[in-house]
């Protein structure tokens, strides 16, 4: 979340002279940032492997998926705040004499 | 109906209280019932078909809930589908998908009978392999050094002086290195697709995870040559003893050949 949290402390941290952001184009790099779960699945990934070439113990990938776990299910939250596609869970069937 | 027993909380969030969800695992040719024992996911629900004309869906029944991807809940989701797959022809569901009702469930393999007709017919008797190459880096370099004569008198020169003149000569061994380890990847990569080209369908490459994979890539084998290709696995692994690590796994259903993206919100 590496840009989020320049944001969140832009007044503290940075010189704030020439960039000007429009409002729409710090919301639209902040929903991007905020419903990409890319980096959360890369992080999964990389556990898994970690722990199928035994590099980490049951214990310590219990303890990792749980963080994890929780990103996933924000960036869920985000997603479906903004109206985003997600990914698994229930699936909306529309049949043919119900349409509408 | 038996009465869903709610899995542990972990795992699962809950978004509904309806209990006559179905978790669908995958979709197969058949036309009578089956049931698969209690081996669904949420804590070994059981699993059964259900059906529309000679497809069937293999579910079990759950909350309306968005399962997270736990090590527990995919290895359940994987093993039903290793299951299946000992006798059918499988196209394999995402991970997570659940259905509201039966009905829903018959209207997704009605509107869509015709495709996974098409799929299955393309499927039958294929089977996937995982392939995860990673490499020793060390050994590997190990090697370059003792093959590639630049390296060599580069490194030579620089254990000879120890002052920083050598400075620049460092930087381009690294630089040396570096590249000659690319051509070196590109070059095993290769090799490996060559090598079991004869024996696999199709293939496709992922991308690699962590540092040290070069290959991340699954194989479409016919079941027939399952043994062929296996051996090919094998021979190659040995080829390469000490300078890759080879991470073998299957057969699956074909999990990276099959791409449904349901978008039912639509059916048409």
């Amino acid at each position: 979340m590496g840009l989020l949290t320049t944001l969140l402390f832009f007044p503290v941290a940075g010189p704030v002279a020439g960039i000007r952001w429009s409002l729409s184009k710090v919301q639209s790099v902040v929903e991007e940032e905020l419903t990409d779960d890319t980096p959360v699945k890369q992080d999964l990934m990389e556990l898994q492997m970690k722990f199928e070439l035994g590099d980490i113990t049951d214990a310590e990938y219990a303890e990792q998926e749980v963080v994890i776990m929780a990103r996933l299910r924000e960036v869920r939250e985000w997603r479906e705040r903004f109206g985003r596609p997600t990914t698994g869970g229930p699936v909306r069937v529309a049949h043919d004499d119900d349409k509408g | 109906m038996p009465a869903p027993i709610l899995p542990e909380s972990e795992g699962l969030s809950v978004s509904g209280t309806s209990d006559d969800g179905k978790y669908v695992y995958c979709i197969i040719r058949s036309d009578r019932s089956h049931d698969f024992g209690t081996i669904g996911i949420g804590g070994g629900q059981r699993v059964f078909t259900v059906a529309y004309r000679d497809l069937a869906a293999v579910v079990s029944d759950t909350p309306i809930v968005i399962y997270d991807p736990t090590r527990e809940n995919v290895l359940a989701h994987e093993f039903v589908n290793e299951t299946v797959m000992r006798e059918h022809t499988v196209i394999p569901m995402s991970f997570g998908t659940v259905f509201r009702s039966d009905d829903d469930v018959t209207e997704l393999l009605r509107s869509t009978y015709q495709a996974f007709s098409d799929v299955l017919d393309k499927m039958r008797d294929k089977i996937e392999f995982g392939l995860k190459v990673l490499w020793n880096r060390e050994k590997v370099i190990a090697n370059l050094e003792h093959e590639n004569d630049e390296i060599r008198r580069l490194k030579d020169e620089i254990n000879r002086h120890t002052s920083s003149s050598t400075y620049f000569a460092r930087m381009q061994l690294g630089r040396l290195i570096e590249g000659a380890l690319e051509e070196m990847g590109t070059r095993y990569v290769a090799d490996i697709h060559e090598a079991l080209k004869a024996v696999a369908v199709a293939s496709r490459s992922n991308k690699p995870i962590g540092d040290r994979m070069i290959l991340n890539a699954a194989f479409l084998v016919e079941r027939a040559q399952e043994h062929s290709f296996d051996e090919r696995v094998k021979e190659t692994s040995r080829r390469y003893e000490d300078l890759l690590t080879f991470k073998y796994s299957g057969p699956w259903p074909p999990y990276n050949f099959v791409n449904i993206k349901l978008k039912l919100e639509k059916a048409d």
